[in-house]
């Protein structure tokens, strides 16, 4: 701590250098917050039907890769699975790819996901806009994303839509359940979600299924999967990660913004060494001075970690200081900023900081004290 | 080259200083003997390159020797670790050097009291002490001021007064009045010389400048590697 208000007040005696070095590390931790909220938002909303939805546990298809690419069951499947111990309840869920008619005549693309009352079982948990599930009970009624209304005029409930030319209404809003696609989501009940994607009478798309009080999801998971070898089990979780896994695999998304965040990283280390390094060159007669003066090397090491510790301290705070701010005034692009997140990102800006310092404390150490009587 | 032993307190045996190896060797200093007391100041003279500054270095304990040993206060202290002997630097001595070497970023006060951060003193008893010194060198009323807005006599006195504030028993001076004019510097040489006169410091001064002979208690010649002690000050004027 002692060292703290030397270097700090080395770093004032050259202020445009440090104010330099301060906006690489600010800049720095503002990209890798920036890049890597994004990716987590972009991830959120590839497993956001998982997430988003009230199923424990998931049978699908054996060719399943993630709740796009995946097969059919046979819907005896559902009584086969509500049987098994552990379960509470199972209901059959349906998905399929429809057209809804836009006021302006353009036809949305929309994922209709189908549910059965009455306890509708893979539904979004969140709905919103005084939405009840019991909303769906009836004809031809559709929960529409909440953040999807623009693309639909914003429509009232009991709005009359078209969905592959078929009559449906608005009964209410679901939200948190937004895929990262050129699609949205439309949950209906079963049998009209078969009408509009002319899904097959005898089968499913998934038997999202509930586990009883006390039980063990991934118990129950095993015990199904046991019962059912020729179908693909998971449990919320593994779905999820399913989803992340994919799409990771599929897109360059996670290699672009994973890059971006080590550029980030690697940009403001480089300008923190350079400007550290070069602040060491600049003052080598104050450094000899310091050695001369009886200035240890762990002394000279503790000094410039602080120079570097405190370029962080400044750097990060402002930083992070821009990305809230930018993150609150851009509710539209996908940013998820959770604790974790932040402190691995100031882990890494700490860790770039105090690595930057080291070429800066080679040089110094390496100056000869009798510097000082030369002239 | 032999005084009171016990008074001595700073003392080169046999010291040289061979830069190099093999037939590109540069020999700086020759292996000589060399005592510093307490309470006196002890002027070395030379024309420019004669190692002078080598042998201030060597008692500095910047420079290692590459013959003989330094001895500070009766021990051996040449050969230590950097950080072993940047302690002891710390301790026991303190340094005037031409260009002053004040920090640009720290104000009068806190660059006198550095020597006392390094030693990792309380931040009120640094100050206390720091003001003491800069008192001590008549510089209390510029204590705020920055290196760049203070004279080139406040600067060195500024800097006498950083060689002070640890009490350390040696003080060495690498030209202290080359950059000032004839008042400044006997004005500094003044300082120095109460150093030794009521502190009881031993005060080393390396110097082209005769007007130091003035305040020299003895006065050592150092020509071509080779140092010679002159009988008294006025000597060095038979000599030169």
């Amino acid at each position: 701590m002692r060292m703290l208000g030397l270097a700090l007040k080395m770093l004032l005696d050259a202020p445009a250098k440090s104010m330099g070095t301060l906006v690489g590390v600010v800049v720095s931790v503002f990209l890798m917050s920036q890049q890597l909220s994004i990716l987590l938002g972009i991830l959120s909303l590839v497993s956001a039907f998982a997430d988003g939805t009230d199923a424990d546990i998931w049978v699908a298809s054996a060719a399943t890769e993630n709740t796009d690419i995946t097969d059919s069951l046979p819907a005896t499947r559902v009584a086969e699975v509500a049987s098994t111990p552990g379960v509470a309840w199972a209901a059959p869920v349906i998905q399929g790819m429809s057209r809804i008619t836009r006021p302006d005549g353009v036809r949305e693309l929309v994922k209709v996901v189908g549910v059965e009352p009455p306890r509708y079982a893979g539904l979004a948990r969140t709905l919103v806009d005084g939405t009840q599930r019991e909303s769906l009970r009836g004809p031809a009624r559709v929960f529409l994303s909440w953040s999807a209304r623009p693309a639909f005029a914003f429509p009232a409930p009991g709005e009359r839509l078209e969905i592959d030319g078929k009559t449906a209404f608005v009964a209410g809003f679901f939200d948190k359940v937004d895929p990262h696609s050129s699609y949205t989501y439309v949950f209906a009940n079963l049998d009209d979600a078969r009408a509009y994607t002319q899904f097959p009478q005898d089968r499913i798309t998934f038997v999202a299924t509930g586990v009883s009080p006390g039980e063990d999801a991934v118990t129950v998971r095993q015990r199904l999967q046991a019962r059912i070898p020729d179908a693909l089990v998971v449990t919320r979780g593994e779905l999820s990660a399913m989803e992340v896994r994919h799409f990771l695999r599929r897109t360059p998304v996670g290699m672009v913004f994973g890059m971006g965040t080590a550029v980030a990283a690697f940009i403001g280390s480089v300008i923190v060494a350079i400007t550290l390094y070069s602040s060491v060159v600049d003052r080598l007669r104050d450094y000899g001075t310091l050695k001369a003066l009886g200035a240890t090397r762990k002394d000279l090491v503790r000094l410039l970690l602080a120079q570097a510790w405190l370029f962080f301290a400044v750097g990060a705070g402002v930083g992070l200081l821009a990305f809230f701010f930018v993150k609150a005034h851009a509710p539209q692009a996908p940013m998820l900023a959770p604790p974790w997140m932040l402190a691995g990102v100031m882990a890494v800006s700490l860790t770039s900081c105090t690595l930057a310092s080291l070429a800066a404390v080679r040089r110094a150490l390496a100056i000869d004290p009798a510097i000082v009587f030369r002239g | 080259m032999s005084t009171s032993s016990s008074q001595v307190v700073l003392e080169g045996r046999g010291v040289g200083r061979l830069f190099g190896t093999g037939p590109l060797a540069v020999r700086a200093l020759h292996p000589t003997d060399i005592q510093v007391r307490r309470g006196e100041v002890l002027v070395i003279m030379g024309p420019s390159g004669s190692g002078k500054t080598t042998l201030l270095s060597l008692l500095g304990l910047v420079l290692s020797p590459t013959e003989g040993e330094v001895m500070l206060d009766g021990r051996t202290v040449s050969g230590g670790s950097p950080d072993a002997l940047a302690l002891l630097r710390r301790e026991r001595v303190g340094f005037v050097f031409q260009q002053f070497n004040l920090m640009p970023g720290l104000s009068a006060l806190d660059n006198v009291a550095l020597p006392l951060l390094l030693r990792g003193t309380s931040a009120r008893e640094r100050a206390a002490r720091a003001r003491v010194a800069l008192a001590r060198v008549g510089l209390s009323d510029r204590e705020a001021a920055k290196p760049r807005l203070l004279s080139g006599g406040q600067q060195q006195r500024v800097a006498i007064a950083r060689a002070l504030v640890t009490d350390a028993p040696v003080i060495l001076c690498d030209e202290p009045t080359a950059s000032l004019d004839g008042v400044t510097g006997k004005a500094v040489l003044n300082t120095l010389k109460d150093l030794a006169t009521d502190l009881g410091r031993a005060v080393v001064v390396v110097t082209h400048d005769d007007r130091v002979l003035a305040i020299a208690d003895r006065l050592v010649e150092v020509v071509d590697g080779h140092v010679h002690e002159r009988a008294s000050p006025s000597a060095r004027e038979v000599h030169g």
